[in-house]
C-alpha cells in the first residue's frame, strides 16, 4: 500500500499532516498542541485545561456565539481536550466543509482570551472539578498520580484544583498561551477525503503569519514512586486498587510489547477477565499503559467490596507473578495480533479516530505510522520480547499499591 | 447507491442488509427480542444473567473455549442487555464472517448455563448493583427507570438485589428456552458482504431454532408517573433531571421532536449550553436526550451542578424550553436540522453504524426506511412545527428526580401547559 501521508512544515515550524482516505466521505481536522499539565508550574495547576476552555470565548475576529454558532452550522463534530502532554482541537465535517473547519479551528488558536468570559468560565471549570470528585474512578488515579509522581507535574490532575483555578489570573494564562500556542509547538493534522496540495495552500493562509518562538522544554522525567498509599473515603461503596510499575515510554520498542500485555493480562479474555472477573472476585479488572514520551506505568488494577480488598490485590499480583515466571502462550500473542488487525480495520474507516491515532503518533514518535508498519510492530511482539520487557520492567515486585475507598486498607503505620 | 434488503428467512429470522463491497470489514448485529421487560417478576436482572453467560459454554466447548474461538478470528464482539432485547454485535473481516455467525448460532442455540459461571455473574450482577452507587449519573438512569417508563419498561438490567438473590441456573435456562428463537431474532448486516451470503449462512446455522413465527413484536405497557423526588446522597454537586413524556419514533412528530432537542442540546450554540453554561457558568455538564421504547417516547433534561446553584439551573433548564416556543428563529432551526443530517452523513462512514441503523429501522418501522426520506423529514420541519409540537405536547406534568445534598425547595416552573404556540 502507498504511504497515505502528506507532510509539510511551514516556514514558522508549523506542521501540518494529511491523510488521504479516498473511500470516505467525510474529514476531520485538528490542532494539536504540544502542551498539557506537566507544562505547567504547582501555582498554574489547570491552566493547560483552562485554557483549552477558554480558546472558545473569543477571537478578534469572533464571539464565543460565533464561534459556537460557526461550528454548529457546519453540523460539525467537535470539542477539544487537554490531557498531560497536549491539548487538542478538532472538528469532524462533511469532506465540502473541510477548509470552512480548518478556518474555524485555526481562528479559535488565536484567541483573545477576552477578559469578561475569564471570570465566567471559572465557575464552570470548578463546576467540572466538583463533578470529578463525585466520580470514585477519577478520585482513584488522582490519588494514585498524586503518590506514584509526587515532586513532578504529573501529581496534579489534568483539571487543576479548586485553589489554583480559583486563583488564577489571566495575565499568567496569557503568558502562558503565548508561550506554549507558538507556531512551531503545533502541529495540524487533517484526515479524510482531501486534496493534501489544497489543503497545505489553505493553511499557508491560515497559519503562515503565526509567530515561532522558543517555547521551553521543561519537561523532566519523573521518579516513579512505590510504596503503599490509602484514600479513605466513606462516599463510595466500591474499593479500588491500583497496582503500578515503572513501564516504557510511548516511543519505546518494547512499547508494542507492553501495550500486548495489557491485552494479555487485562483484557477481554484475558488472565484476570478468567481468574478475578470470572472468579467473581471484582466487576472490573484491567490493565493498562500509562504511556508518555519519556517515561511509562503499567497499572494493573480492580474495583470490588471493600471486605475483598486483600483477595483481589493477592489475586493481580498472582497473575503478575505467574506471567512473569511463565512463558506466554503463542496463542494469547497470536489473538493480540489479530485482533489489532479488525481494530485497524475498523478505526481506518473513521476520519475521525485516525485524527486520534495520528496524533498519538505525532506526539510520541515524530511522525505518523502507517498500517503496515503498526502491524508489522505488533507482529514483532514475541515471547522473546516480553521477556525482555520483563528483563527492564519487572511486575513480579511490590511495586506501587494505592488503595481508595470506604475501607482503610492495607493498614499503613 | 446502496441497495437494502430487507426479507424475512425460511428459518423465521427477519434479516436485513446493507452491502458496501469496497469496505474491508463485516458489520452484524443480533437482535433478540427479550429483554427486561420480559422477566418474570421475582426473576428481574435474569435477561442480563442470560446474555453474560450464553458465552461460558456451549454443549461443543468450555468458556474458554469459546472465547479462544472467536479470537482466533479476531472478532469484536459486544453484547447489551436492555429494556425490550438483548443485542449481539460483532464486526469481523470478511473472511471470518461465516466462522463468526457459526460461533454465534453455537452459542445462542446450544448454551449450557455451568452452574459456576451462573453463581460467579450473579454475583458479579449484584455487585455492579452496588457499584451503581458510585456513579451518580448511572445511578439517576436507574431511578428514573419506573417513574418515567412504568413497572416493566423501567426495569434495570441489572435487575434488584433480592430478584438476583432467588435466581438459579434453571431460571436462565427457562428464560432462554421461553424466549430464544429464529423468530424472535432480528439480524442486520453491513459491510463487504452480500444479502446472499447473510441469508446462507443464517439459514444453515439457525435451521429449526425454535418457533418460526414473528414473536416479540407488540410494544410493552409504558407508564409515567410525575413528581419531584429528592434523593439524599453525599455527593460534591446536585444531580438534575427532568422528564416527560414525548412521542414514539414512528410518529409523524417524531423529528420535530428531533430537530427541537437538537434546538435544545445539539451543539455548543444550542440553548441549554448556551443559557446554563456560557451566559451563567452554572454547570460544567448539561444535555437533553430522548429515550425510545417501542411505541413511546421519553424526553430528558439534565444537568450536574453544586447545592447553590440548583435551582437557578431547574428554573433556567424549564424556561429554555418554553422559550423555543416564543422567539425560535429559521437560523437556529436551520442549524439543528444541519447538525442532524451532517452527523448522518459523517457517521454513514462506520459500517457498524449503518448496521445499527437499519436494526433500528426493522425495530420500530419493520421496514428499512430510505435515507431520502429520514432526511427529507428532517428538511421539512420548520419553525411553526415546533412551535405546535411544544403547544401539542404538554410539559405540565413533569418528574423531576434529584440526587445529592439538597434538593430543590421551589419548583418555579409555571408555564409549559401546553396550548398557547405563541
Amino acid at each position: 500500500m502507498n504511504d497515505p501521508y502528506t507532510m509539510h512544515t511551514l516556514d514558522n515550524g508549523l506542521r501540518i499532516v494529511i491523510e488521504q482516505m479516498p473511500d470516505v466521505q467525510s474529514a476531520a481536522a485538528g490542532f494539536l498542541v504540544r502542551t498539557g499539565s506537566r507544562d505547567e508550574t504547582a501555582e498554574l495547576a489547570g491552566v493547560s485545561h483552562f485554557l483549552e476552555h477558554m480558546m472558545f470565548k473569543g477571537t478578534p475576529k469572533r464571539t464565543w456565539r460565533d464561534i459556537t454558532v460557526d461550528f454548529d452550522s457546519l453540523g460539525s463534530t467537535y470539542n477539544a481536550y487537554t490531557s498531560e502532554d497536549r491539548t487538542v482541537y478538532f472538528g469532524w465535517v462533511r469532506r465540502k466543509d473541510i477548509v470552512k473547519q480548518m478556518e474555524l479551528l485555526a481562528d479559535m488558536l488565536r484567541s483573545a482570551l477576552p477578559a469578561d468570559e475569564f471570570e465566567m468560565e471559572k465557575k464552570v471549570i470548578l463546576e467540572e472539578i466538583a463533578m470529578s470528585r463525585d466520580r470514585i474512578e477519577h478520585v482513584a488515579i488522582d490519588f494514585l498520580r498524586s503518590k506514584v509522581f509526587a515532586g513532578h507535574p504529573l501529581e496534579w490532575p489534568v483539571l487543576g484544583y479548586d485553589d489554583t483555578v480559583g486563583n488564577m489570573a489571566r495575565d499568567a494564562m496569557w503568558s502562558y498561551f503565548q508561550r506554549q500556542y507558538a507556531a512551531n509547538n503545533l502541529t495540524l493534522v487533517v484526515a479524510g477525503r482531501v486534496d493534501p496540495h489544497e489543503i497545505i495552500g489553505h493553511a499557508e493562509a491560515l497559519c503562515g503569519a503565526w509567530e515561532a518562538s522558543d517555547p521551553p522544554n521543561g519537561r523532566t522525567r519523573p521518579e516513579i514512586r512505590g510504596g503503599v498509599d490509602v484514600f479513605q473515603t466513606g462516599r463510595f461503596k466500591q474499593q479500588v486498587l491500583c497496582l503500578t510499575f515503572p513501564s516504557v515510554g510511548a516511543a519505546d520498542e518494547l512499547a508494542e510489547t507492553a501495550s500486548a500485555l495489557t491485552t494479555i493480562l487485562g483484557g477481554d479474555n484475558s488472565r484476570f477477565f478468567w481468574k478475578i472477573v470470572q472468579a467473581g472476585l471484582s466487576p472490573e479488572a484491567g490493565a493498562h499503559h500509562f504511556a508518555f514520551t519519556d517515561c511509562g506505568l503499567m497499572l494493573l488494577y480492580g474495583t470490588c467490596q471493600p471486605e475483598n480488598a486483600e483477595k483481589l490485590v493477592e489475586a493481580i499480583r498472582r497473575e503478575a507473578k505467574l506471567i512473569s515466571a511463565e512463558r506466554v502462550e503463542d496463542r494469547e500473542i497470536d489473538h493480540v495480533r489479530i485482533r489489532r488487525r479488525t481494530a485497524l480495520a475498523i478505526e481506518s474507516e473513521s476520519p475521525y479516530h485516525r485524527l486520534g491515532q495520528i496524533m498519538d503518533d505525532v506526539v510520541f514518535r515524530g511522525a505518523p505510522r502507517t498500517v503496515e508498519q503498526m502491524l508489522a510492530e505488533v507482529d514483532a511482539v514475541t515471547v522473546e520480547t516480553i521477556a525482555s520487557y520483563f528483563d527492564g520492567f519487572p511486575i513480579n515486585g511490590e511495586g506501587h499499591l494505592s488503595s481508595t475507598g470506604p475501607r482503610q486498607w492495607p493498614q499503613q503505620p | 447507491m446502496t441497495e437494502i434488503v430487507h426479507k424475512t428467512l425460511a428459518c423465521g429470522i427477519e434479516c436485513g442488509v446493507v452491502p458496501f463491497p469496497h469496505r474491508h470489514i463485516v458489520a452484524f448485529q443480533i437482535r433478540v427480542l427479550a429483554g427486561a421487560c420480559d422477566e418474570p417478576e421475582d426473576r428481574l436482572g435474569v435477561a442480563r444473567l442470560v446474555a453474560e453467560t450464553l458465552d461460558k459454554g456451549t454443549q461443543r466447548r468450555s468458556g474458554r473455549e469459546l472465547f479462544d474461538a472467536f479470537d482466533a478470528l479476531g472478532a469484536s464482539c459486544s453484547s447489551v442487555s436492555g429494556r425490550e432485547a438483548i443485542t449481539i454485535g460483532c464486526i469481523v473481516l470478511p473472511e471470518h464472517f461465516e466462522r463468526a455467525v457459526a460461533l454465534h448460532a453455537e452459542m445462542l442455540r446450544t448454551p449450557t448455563f455451568p452452574d459456576d459461571a451462573v453463581e460467579v455473574n450473579v454475583e458479579l450482577a449484584r455487585q455492579e448493583l452496588e457499584a451503581l452507587e458510585d456513579d451518580a449519573q448511572d445511578l439517576l438512569a436507574k431511578l428514573f427507570g419506573v417513574p418515567a417508563f412504568g413497572p416493566l419498561l423501567g426495569r434495570h438490567p441489572l435487575g434488584e438485589k433480592e430478584t438476583l438473590d432467588r435466581t438459579t441456573r434453571d431460571d436462565l435456562e427457562s428464560f432462554w428456552r421461553s424466549y430464544f428463537s429464529a423468530g424472535r431474532m432480528v439480524v442486520t448486516a453491513a459491510g463487504a458482504v452480500t444479502a446472499d451470503r447473510v441469508a446462507a449462512v443464517f439459514e444453515e446455522h439457525f435451521n429449526g431454532f425454535g418457533a418460526r413465527n414473528k414473536q416479540g413484536r407488540s410494544d410493552t405497557a409504558v407508564a409515567f408517573t410525575p413528581g419531584n423526588v429528592h434523593h439524599d446522597k453525599d455527593l460534591e454537586q446536585v444531580n438534575i433531571g427532568i422528564c416527560w413524556p414525548a412521542v414514539d419514533a414512528t410518529h409523524d412528530d417524531f423529528p420535530v421532536q428531533q430537530v427541537m432537542l437538537g434546538v435544545l442540546s445539539g451543539g455548543m450554540s444550542a440553548r441549554l449550553f448556551t443559557e446554563v453554561r456560557e451566559k451563567q457558568g452554572l454547570a460544567y455538564w448539561v444535555s437533553a436526550w430522548q429515550e425510545n421504547p417501542r411505541g413511546s417516547g421519553r424526553v430528558f433534561l439534565a444537568a450536574s451542578t453544586t447545592a447553590e446553584r440548583c435551582a437557578r439551573t431547574y428554573t433556567t433548564l424549564l424556561r429554555e424550553v418554553d422559550r423555543i416556543a416564543e422567539d425560535l428563529s429559521d437560523d437556529e432551526l436551520q442549524r439543528a436540522i444541519t447538525g442532524i443530517l451532517a452527523s448522518r452523513e459523517t457517521r454513514g462512514d462506520s459500517t457498524r453504524a449503518r448496521c445499527v441503523e437499519l436494526a433500528n429501522d426493522l425495530f420500530y418501522f419493520g421496514r428499512p426506511v430510505p435515507d431520502a426520506e429520514k432526511i427529507e423529514k428532517i428538511q421539512g420541519v420548520s419553525v411553526a412545527d415546533i412551535r405546535r409540537y411544544l403547544a401539542d405536547h404538554s410539559r405540565r406534568d413533569l418528574c423531576v428526580l434529584t440526587l445529592g445534598p439538597a434538593k430543590l425547595t421551589q419548583l418555579e416552573h409555571s408555564s409549559g401547559q401546553g396550548g398557547n404556540g405563541r
